[in-house]
């Protein structure tokens, strides 16, 4: 029983629950190396989901519940950040605390791991969109500079269509995932789909004030290098084939 | 050859990915491509229509799995055609409209989303593409409306539409979900085809699932198509180009009237949600209409006239008329789109010469200057409650001998009748050399019109549902008890003549009012030109949230 309670308070800093989702988020807040920020972010929650894998933790009723509170504070939260980095650490601890729905619902670990990978992948390339505005601009903060659409167009399109994945639009994994959750739960559990179709609303919110808080705006009077071509197109592939897992997902899960 | 659909609904997101690739080679060149393409798109769906007619519909068409269905109907192809017409009118009007405007290509590419996220809105077969495509349309019409991206303004009325929009796609979500739990399966079709065998086969929360799952599409229907509480994202989205407003005005926003009719064959098993959209609707064109007619901007007056308008489509919806409220649709489209696409050139002139010829209409409307010389009133009170009357009547009896008995029908010919009173009375004041010419105009006008809309709207009903089983089963669902709705309409009868006699006695006897009642309509007045304060409610509302927020960020020190 005690050994239960540590493993799950263990795997609660890595699969987020509040409080101890605030560990993960004072970690991203004290690391200032985008090299090493993504690297937390990308082996994360897949940490969480190995620890959960080797040990036999009975996983208690009220679970569900905590991840969707821990999932709905974070949302509402980002609502007023503007730090870019901050901003993205609290939208993963958002969606990674439902992938504790995703375990209470049985779902296959291949398929854990998945979520855990196509979760973290637009939140990796938000970081490095992050770390380039810091190097452009000084800083990553929304409402600060804005009018990137017009002071570099490539970097902006980059921008809001990274976002767009990040908070759960078709064509990306997180939207059939989240449609996934809310299929398991509507019929038995239907206060549990409606907060997940309020938690996928205040990302949606989140998103748009972010992206209006960067990019809209006069074009900057300072000449400033936008992203050149080939990053471009790297950031594009890597945003198709998210988009053709997540097609590809649809088959699987629903 | 109903494969052809499925190029119909590919070629516009050709386009966009061509546009995409060629953008800086082409530059302003990109245009034609998109126009070209979708030109194409519309001669193919026009043909589609066309062979729909011999009647060898409907048809469904696998993309591959089964949740990537396209479904080949009369009601899905005829709206694929007239997105299509009024996409590419919309396109051609924008080739030269945005070309002085930055990002010219990618509003094309924008564009051409648009319209395959919309054709695959209607023809989806299944609960995932629907589901997509409604998420979507939100997305892209976002954008669409930001296209001007150094204007915060046109930026926080895209998010009013975004969120609207999203608050919108939540009820649909529900109700795919809880269908797909109830029948193990996404095809609209077989959930359709399982509800007409057996309605009542599952129950959600103790209720029937067929009227929960109306209730919800009704819900999803109300944002998207603006209805009274989640419209207030219509007539401030006023700063996206014109040629967006346009789209949005004379498409987008129909969606909800769409959504009711592809979900018919669940509504046919809930009168009780429908009786409910039917007094949302009426409430929505009530307040649409009022709102309108204060309004100084002539933009945002054409916004309103569209809620109004919405109103009145879901109102149709509500009393089982649903092919009606596609004619509805249709109509509404047209019109309004033309009026959008030429509102920039009506002000430029305007600025030159107003063009408005000082007659005896000028002198009516504008300057509120009444004929003094009265014509018996009881002849014009007998010609203005009768003559319309006898035309609806006589038009309705000409297609349908049982027209009478649907309650929804009687619903329509009362609203039918209330506006060609409305007109003859209006009319009848004028200045004029011949008054019996001009109501004798009136009349024609009206029989015309009822004439035009009475056919028409018939055809829709024998193309769109050509069952007659169905079409009655659509009008019994929205029927009330027989007793209940005598009553209602006698009351509203009787509302809508003691206005028209108060009106009447008020200019005998001039329009003096007494102090209190002076204050009553400032009140009144102050409290349109706010509209109701619903956008302060929710702007205050969104305030106590967004501190919420930064309040519990603060509590728990940023981490």
């Amino acid at each position: 029983m005690m050994a239960d309670l540590i493993l799950l308070l263990l795997v609660s800093i890595f699969i987020p629950l509040f409080p101890m989702s605030m560990v993960f988020n004072a970690i991203v807040d004290k690391i200032t190396n985008c090299w090493i920020r993504i690297l937390i972010f990308s082996i994360w929650p897949l940490t969480g989901l190995m620890i959960l894998h080797f040990s036999s933790i009975r996983l208690p009723d009220w679970l569900t519940y905590l991840a969707l509170g821990t999932s709905m504070l974070y949302a509402l939260r980002i609502l007023t950040l503007r730090e870019v980095n901050q901003w993205t650490g609290f939208l993963a601890t958002s969606l990674w605390s439902l992938l504790w729905l995703a375990v209470i619902e049985n779902t296959s670990a291949s398929l854990l791991y998945g979520y855990a990978i196509s979760m973290s992948i637009p939140l990796v390339m938000l970081l490095q969109l992050s770390a380039g505005l810091e190097k452009r601009y000084g800083a990553a903060y929304t409402g600060l500079y804005g009018g990137l659409a017009r002071s570099i167009p490539r970097f902006a399109g980059v921008l809001v269509t990274v976002v767009v994945a990040a908070i759960a639009t078709p064509f990306f994994p997180t939207f059939f995932i989240m449609l996934d959750l809310v299929v398991a739960t509507v019929s038995s559990a239907p206060l549990v789909a409606i907060m997940l179709l309020l938690i996928w609303l205040l990302w949606s919110w989140a998103g748009a004030r972010l992206i209006q808080g960067l990019i809209v705006g006069r074009a900057s009077e300072v000449d400033i290098d936008d992203l050149n071509t080939s990053t471009v197109s790297i950031f594009s592939l890597l945003l198709l084939v998210l988009a053709i897992y997540g097609i590809y997902l649809s088959g699987v899960i629903l | 050859m109903e494969q052809l659909i499925i190029v119909v609904a590919v070629l516009p997101l050709l386009s966009a990915l061509l546009i995409r690739l060629f953008a800086t080679r082409l530059e302003r060149g990109v245009a034609r491509i998109s126009v070209v393409i979708t030109t194409l798109s519309f001669l193919l769906s026009v043909v589609l229509l066309g062979w729909s007619f011999t009647g060898d519909v409907p048809h469904i068409l696998s993309l591959g799995n089964q949740i990537s269905v396209l479904l080949f109907d009369p009601l899905s192809i005829l709206l694929t055609a007239i997105i299509l017409g009024i996409s590419l009118i919309v396109h051609l009007y924008s080739v030269r409209y945005m070309a002085e405007e930055a990002g010219y290509g990618q509003f094309f590419v924008l564009l051409d989303l648009m319209t395959a996220t919309l054709l695959f809105m209607v023809l989806a077969g299944d609960l995932i593409t629907l589901v997509i495509a409604w998420y979507l349309v939100g997305v892209l019409l976002y954008f669409l409306l930001g296209q001007d991206t150094r204007s915060q303004t046109a930026y926080r009325f895209a998010f009013w539409t975004l969120i609207t929009y999203r608050i919108g796609d939540i009820p649909l979500i529900l109700a795919a979900a809880l269908l797909y739990n109830a029948y193990d399966t996404w095809s609209l079709t077989i959930i359709f085809n399982e509800i007409m065998a057996n309605p009542n086969a599952h129950m959600v929360l103790g209720m029937p699932l067929t009227q929960v799952v109306a209730a919800l599409i009704g819900f999803a229907a109300f944002a998207r198509s603006a209805q009274f509480l989640l419209h207030t994202w219509l007539p401030y989205t006023m700063d996206g180009p014109t040629p967006v407003s346009a789209l949005m005005h004379a498409g987008i926003v129909n969606a909800g009237g769409f959504l009711i009719n592809r979900f018919a064959p669940v509504f046919i098993h809930s009168g009780d949600v429908l009786n409910g959209i039917f007094v949302v609707g009426l409430i929505t064109a009530i307040f649409g209409s009022l709102l309108m007619l204060t309004q100084n901007d002539i933009k945002k007056a054409l916004g309103y006239s569209t809620m109004g308008q919405m109103g009145f489509m879901i109102m149709e919806c509500g009393i089982g008329a649903f092919s009606l409220a596609i004619y509805h649709m249709f109509a509404h489209g047209v019109f309004k789109g033309t009026m959008f696409l030429s509102a920039g050139s009506v002000i430029n002139n305007a600025r030159q010469d107003d063009g408005i010829p000082k007659d005896e209409l000028y002198t009516f409307a504008v300057e509120k200057q009444a004929n003094k010389a009265r014509q018996p009133w009881l002849l014009m009170a007998a010609i203005t409650l009768a003559v319309p009357l006898v035309i609806l009547v006589f038009a309705h009896l000409l297609i349908e001998q049982n027209y009478f008995q649907k309650q929804g029908a009687v619903v329509l010919l009362f609203f039918g009748w209330v506006t060609g009173a409305q007109l003859i009375f209006a009319t009848y004041r004028m200045r004029t050399q011949n008054i019996w010419r001009l109501v004798g105009l009136s009349v024609l006008s009206l029989v015309v019109v009822v004439l035009g809309y009475v056919f028409i709207s018939h055809a829709f009903d024998l193309y769109l549902y050509p069952d007659p089983e169905f079409r009655k089963q659509l009008y019994s669902a929205a029927s009330i008890n027989i007793l209940r709705f005598d009553i209602l309409v006698a009351i509203t009868a009787l509302i809508i003549v003691s206005g028209w006699i108060v009106t009447y006695y008020a200019e005998q006897h001039g329009y003096r009012r007494r102090q209190h009642t002076k204050r009553l309509w400032l009140n009144f007045y102050a409290l349109i030109s706010r509209e109701f304060y619903v956008s302060d409610i929710y702007t205050r509302l969104t305030r106590i949230l967004l501190g919420l927020s930064a309040r519990l960020n603060v509590w728990l020190r940023w981490l």
